[in-house]
């Protein structure tokens, strides 16, 4: 096989399979020396798999992998960091009660006979941001700095490892646009000096903006490689979606339902979160608000549920104000499935009844005695009402599959009178059958005429059970689909701000 | 400003408050007598809390090293007075006693993985118990206490000429040294590293194991220091001896500022803090105030430093997060607008 | 039905502190005949036990939330330190008597109170808050009494508490036996209870599902105030005096027969009567050996051993668990999981 000199990383064949299903499939990867690579795909079109085969997070099944031209093998994160591999994580990894110096240091401190060389470590650190030009100290203590800042400081973390690769995962996710700009001229010096940077994010108009190449994947296939001058975004998208999806899936036929309005929603600001927005969802309508992470759905999903505060706005049941907390809304009738749902969800090791009857005690309770037979029969119900695998509520949650923990966290609401249900990110990490049982749920719930406000980031899943979609933007509603046939890429398009935004204002 | 800025500003505030309160409105505090007494009281409580630092600062803590303390002393008393060995076999076999309690917790808590408080509280048991055992015992069987008249456990309760103790002095060369090696040392930056953010150290390649026992160590280490420095100022080892010091140790690091989530603090802080303590109980006795009186306000003065590092931890979270900064941001923008 | 689902392992290991108990008794009556086995001996080894199991009764409430409360030893001092105070300043009457009980009950709640409002408020480490709290409770003992020892050796009503025998079995043993029904009732029957195993099990999913997480924290500290309150009365009628430091470091045996009784330091896990338990296992330890002629000089040491060994195997056992949890990613670092999605 012949080998590219200017590539620095070389991926070639990798197969990934978890439990005989394939993450990623015969894929073909190459970064060259000192470019900007961006990978794109969907949820689950395996990004996150090839990197960590990359980092040595997974061990892959097949393929082999050439770095700087010679095969190498990475079976653990020392392998990848020692030859030049670093990556910078969504969630940062610095200790935030040190110095700069001493977090770009950590570990590798320089000492004699364990006595620090705080000066020459410090000179060094002051050099290395000198030379980027960063807006930092050496001696300034992590946790004082900005988020951006932070960055630039795993950033100089990664340099003076001499990484030659720079793996940054949704690195603007948590940065405001001034920040992100700031970051962007960093990738542009970083490229500059040589070194490669391997870029991920749901930002279509970042990765558009910044990579020199961009490698889409699509279900663990590779599906192209597009070099800077061909970029055309909405071909790079229907090469994300894929054309020979079928019209039925690809695409769905919405409309405005003339049911009563249950949940009407105006001018809802939270500030630093979400601004001014207005819908209103009615009795059997599936509600979706779609957009990308971080755009401030889940924030208007929780504080219509009360667990957040606002700042201005209202919000009516009914056409009735009503206090602002959850345990008015639940008396109400609402209900909410959380994003996480280990964190949110669940409490792992109680069983799938105790789970469930958390929200039920006001019928299964008299004057706060618990009615154990009730109790039990709830269970029993809920195993019954949501098809738990296995079917025994006895079982402590946290001994559950993913979807199965879902089920329970359903559970809870499905066994209630509801009015509505706020639904956060339903189908993360759920295998696919199970997937398809909770849209059933989703859909028998809204047949049942329940008001359902769904937030999902998976614009397959929003085409499966949507009647109407608003999509949000930088924490704005900036497009309302009502009517007429959607389909995934006008949803990609509003949703990275690629196309524009149009929003026919709710008629009164 | 920093937490731990604004930490050393208010426990040092405290401080010198209390002792400018009592030197203004007695004669007696500022005589040097009083001065170098109230040092010495401060030395013993003062060792021990330099040890429970370094375990606090991993995000530990170690209830056990006020009985490690006692269980030295009553392995010197027991060589010493049963055994008649020699000072300096004791000494070791206690030294070697402290090292191995050290490495008992270490292994309690990194390796077993049992949580800080429950494992030390368990050893605090073990060492009480330990002491017991080798307690001395009279022609009948009961365990008695007896005065050692050893030339150098004596020398260890001695004082220079002018009137400072040998204690104090080993307590400031202790505090020197170990705030040396948090603040200039690789195992120092560690120490903080592991407390502060576990994960990512151990990402960049720091042992949590090693981390823990070493403090843990160093810990019993202090205990042995502060055993011979007490043995040369009681001349006995009962089987109480030590237990509960922990707790005025304890208090002192939090005066001082170690937060108990770790990564935070230093042995300054907590010299200062054992002075305050030191100079409140001190200023307490000379004023015939109540003793309990120093127990509330001590209680009290940690409480309030707990809810102080609580409210101020909330107050930074809510401004460095992004919605928070976009919202003062858009704030601003609209004042600047009108 | 369920039992037919669980294996001869699992039936062991769900009744391993019965098991553990019937074992160790088995062997004190072989080697101690007609010593351990008798009625009298029980009548002590429950008579000292039952301040602890009113203890346990109160403090297994913000253990079960993940948090911890050591000013038991404290309150009971305060609380009967008040009573008497109250008694003798009545001019030792029987309204005195009630008087007296209620008032240290309630500053005992009050105590709990303030404290689970502090918790709640703001993260503070329940272990260290209560530590201090205690010194400053200690303290306000020592002031309210003067430091005086407080002789309560009249009226009956009050002295009967500690010192009565009702059908041979001592009265302490039955306030317990009330006190664990009505804690036991809480914990598994009323709603109140079924929040403590939420909140301690997922804070933020409790949060979610209505839950006023707040409240339930005070309350939780109430119950262990007031029934460190009942144990310091029940304590100084056994004494027939108050005396400030009598409960002094029950905190810590509370604690050893919590944490052996099973109940998880991280919340939502364990059963009072496993607790209670916990301490009858070391009550009857204690007792055995001393019957043995094992000196008391040993006790501690082994209290030390067998905490450590009961933590030790509740976290492998949830080592085990989390093992289960993660079987398909076992391979890799766990701290890679939370990274999966996306």
């Amino acid at each position: 096989m012949m080998h590219n000199p200017e590539n620095l990383v070389e991926m070639r064949g990798i197969d990934k399979r978890f439990a005989h299903v394939y993450a990623l499939k015969s894929v073909d990867f190459e970064i060259r020396r000192g470019e900007v690579h961006s990978l794109l795909g969907e949820n689950g079109a395996g990004k996150s798999t090839l990197i960590k085969v990359l980092t040595g997070v997974y061990p892959k099944d097949g393929g082999e992998i050439y770095f700087d031209g010679k095969p190498v093998e990475i079976n653990s994160r020392d392998d990848a960091f020692n030859l030049g591999i670093a990556c910078i994580f969504q969630e940062l990894s610095l200790v935030p009660t040190l110095t700069v110096a001493q977090n770009i240091m950590l570990g590798k401190e320089k000492a004699k006979l364990g006595v620090l060389q705080k000066k020459s470590m410090n000179r060094e650190v002051s050099e290395l941001i000198k030379r980027f030009d960063f807006p930092l100290r050496a001696e300034d203590v992590v946790e004082t700095l900005s988020v951006a800042q932070r960055q630039m400081v795993e950033i100089l973390k990664a340099l003076s490892t001499n990484a030659s690769l720079i793996i940054m995962d949704e690195p603007t996710a948590s940065l405001s646009s001034k920040e992100s700009e700031m970051l962007f001229r960093i990738i542009g010096q970083l490229r500059e000096k040589g070194v490669s940077i391997l870029y991920i994010s749901h930002r279509l108009e970042e990765v558009f903006q910044l990579s020199d190449r961009i490698t889409v994947l699509r279900d663990g296939q590779l599906v192209g490689v597009v070099p800077k001058e061909e970029i055309v975004p909405a071909d790079v998208i229907r090469m994300m979606i894929g054309k020979e999806l079928s019209e039925a899936t690809a695409s769905r036929p919405l409309k405005v339902s003339d049911a009563h309005t249950v949940l009407q929603v105006r001018n809802l600001t939270r500030l630093g979160s979400f601004e001014d927005v207005s819908f209103e969802v009615k009795a059997g309508e599936v509600l979706v608000l779609a957009g990308l992470v971080g755009s401030g759905r889940t924030e208007v999903l929780r504080s219509v549920y009360g667990a957040d505060p606002i700042d201005s706005g209202t919000v009516l049941f009914e056409g009735k104000p009503y206090r602002h907390s959850v345990s008015t809304a639940i008396r109400l009738g609402f209900g909410l499935i959380p994003e996480d749902r280990r964190t949110q969800g669940f409490a792992p090791l109680l069983s799938g009844t105790r789970n469930v009857a958390v929200t039920n005690y006001d019928k299964l309770s008299r004057l706060g005695v618990v009615n154990a037979k009730k109790e039990k029969q709830l269970g029993e119900t809920m195993v019954k009402l949501v098809d738990l695998r296995p079917a025994n509520p006895t079982v402590p949650v946290g001994n559950l599959s993913g979807g199965n923990q879902q089920k329970v966290v359903l559970g809870k609401w499905l066994t209630r009178d509801l009015k509505v249900i706020l639904i956060d990110e339903p189908t993360v990490g759920i295998d696919v059958g199970a997937k398809d049982e909770i849209y059933n749920f989703i859909e028998q719930l809204a047949a049942r005429g329940v008001a359902v406000l769904l937030v999902s980031s998976d614009v397959a899943e929003v085409l499966r059970v949507a009647t109407r979609i608003l999509v949000m933007r930088n924490g704005k509603v900036v497009h309302e689909f009502n009517d007429g046939v959607v389909t995934q890429e006008n949803i990609l398009l509003v949703s990275s701000g690629m196309a524009e935004d149009h929003r026919t204002e709710a008629k009164e | 400003m920093r937490q731990e800025m604004l930490r050393r500003y208010i426990s040092f505030g405290l401080l010198a408050a209390l002792v400018l309160a009592f030197s203004l409105t007695s004669e007696f505090f500022f005589t040097s007598n009083n001065i170098y007494n109230l040092l010495r009281e401060s030395s013993i409580v003062g060792i021990l809390a330099i040890g429970i630092t370094m375990t606090i600062i991993t995000g530990g803590n170690d209830l056990s090293c006020g009985a490690l303390l006692g269980l030295d002393a009553m392995v010197i008393s027991r060589l010493l007075y049963v055994n008649e060995a020699n000072v300096w076999i004791a000494i070791t076999a206690a030294l070697a006693v402290s090292l191995l309690g050290g490495l008992f917790n270490g292994f309690l808590v990194a390796i077993l993985r049992i949580p800080d408080f429950i494992a030390t509280l368990s050893s605090k048991f073990v060492f009480s118990g330990l002491t017991l055992m080798f307690a001395i015992r009279s022609a009948t069987g009961m365990i008695t206490t007896k005065t050692l008249s050893d030339p150098t456990i004596k020398w260890f309760g001695g004082k220079l000429d002018f009137g400072l103790y040998y204690v104090t002095i080993a307590f400031f060369a202790l505090a020197i040294l170990s705030q040396f090696l948090l603040k200039n040392t690789r195992l120092g930056v560690h120490t903080y590293a592991i407390g502060s953010n576990r994960n990512s150290a151990e990402l960049s390649g720091i042992s949590y194991i090693k981390t823990k026992f070493a403090a843990f160590v160093m810990s019993g280490f202090c205990a042995f220091v502060g055993s011979l420095f007490f043995l040369g100022k009681i001349r006995a080892a009962d089987t109480e001896s030590g237990i509960g010091m922990e707790f005025q140790a304890i208090s002192a690091a939090v005066i001082g500022g170690c937060a108990f989530t770790g990564g935070r603090g230093d042995v300054v802080g907590t010299v200062i803090g054992v002075l305050f303590l030191k100079v409140l109980e001190n200023g307490v006795l000379k004023f015939n105030l109540s003793t309990e009186m120093q127990k509330v306000l001590t209680g009290s003065v940690i409480v309030i430093m707990l809810v102080f590092d609580a409210a101020y931890n909330k107050y930074m979270q809510a401004k460095t997060s992004k919605s928070a900064v976009i919202a003062r941001e858009k704030r601003e923008k609209k004042v600047g607008a009108q | 039905m369920k039992g037919k689902n669980l294996s001869v392992a699992q039936l062991l290991y769900k009744y391993r502190q019965l098991l553990i108990l019937a074992a160790l008794c088995i062997f004190f009556a072989a080697a101690l005949p007609g010593m351990f086995f008798t009625m009298s001996n029980f009548r002590s080894i429950l008579y000292s036990m039952s301040l602890y199991g009113l203890m346990i009764c109160g403090a297994t409430f913000p253990v079960l939330l993940g948090g911890i409360d050591r000013t038991v030893g404290a309150v009971a001092a305060l609380s009967g330190a008040i009573c008497c105070m109250i008694i003798v300043n009545s001019g030792y009457t029987n309204q005195g008597v009630v008087l007296g009980i209620l008032a240290g009950v309630g500053v005992g709640m009050l105590s709990g109170i303030i404290h689970g409002v502090i918790v709640a408020h703001f993260d503070i480490p329940a272990f260290l808050l209560t530590l201090a709290t205690s010194q400053v409770i200690y303290g306000l003992v020592q002031v309210t009494t003067g430091k005086e020892l407080i002789v309560v050796m009249k009226p009956a009503l009050f002295t009967d508490i500690g010192a009565k025998r009702i059908l041979e079995i001592p009265v302490p043993v039955y306030v317990l036996l009330i006190c664990f029904i009505v804690a036991y009732f809480l914990l598994n029957h009323s709603t109140y209870g079924r929040r403590i195993y939420s909140v301690g099990g997922n804070r933020e999913a409790s949060k979610l599902s209505g839950i006023n997480v707040k409240r339930t924290t005070i309350t939780a500290y109430m119950m262990s105030g007031m029934m460190a309150a009942i144990a310091g009365i029940v304590l100084s009628s056994m004494n027939q005096q108050a005396l400030s430091y009598a409960a002094d470091g029950y905190e810590n045996d509370v604690l050893a027969a919590i944490v052996v009784g099973g109940v998880s330091l991280r919340g939502g896990a364990g059963t009072l009567q496993g607790a209670i338990f916990g301490s009858l296992l070391i009550g009857m330890l204690n007792n055995g050996l001393r019957l043995m002629g094992v000196e008391s000089i040993y006790h501690n040491f082994i209290k030390g051993i067998i905490i450590i060994a009961a933590v030790a195997a509740d976290m492998y056992s949830s080592y085990q668990m989390s093992g289960l949890k993660h079987r398909g990613g076992k391979k890799h670092p766990h701290k890679q999981a939370a990274g999966e999605n996306q």
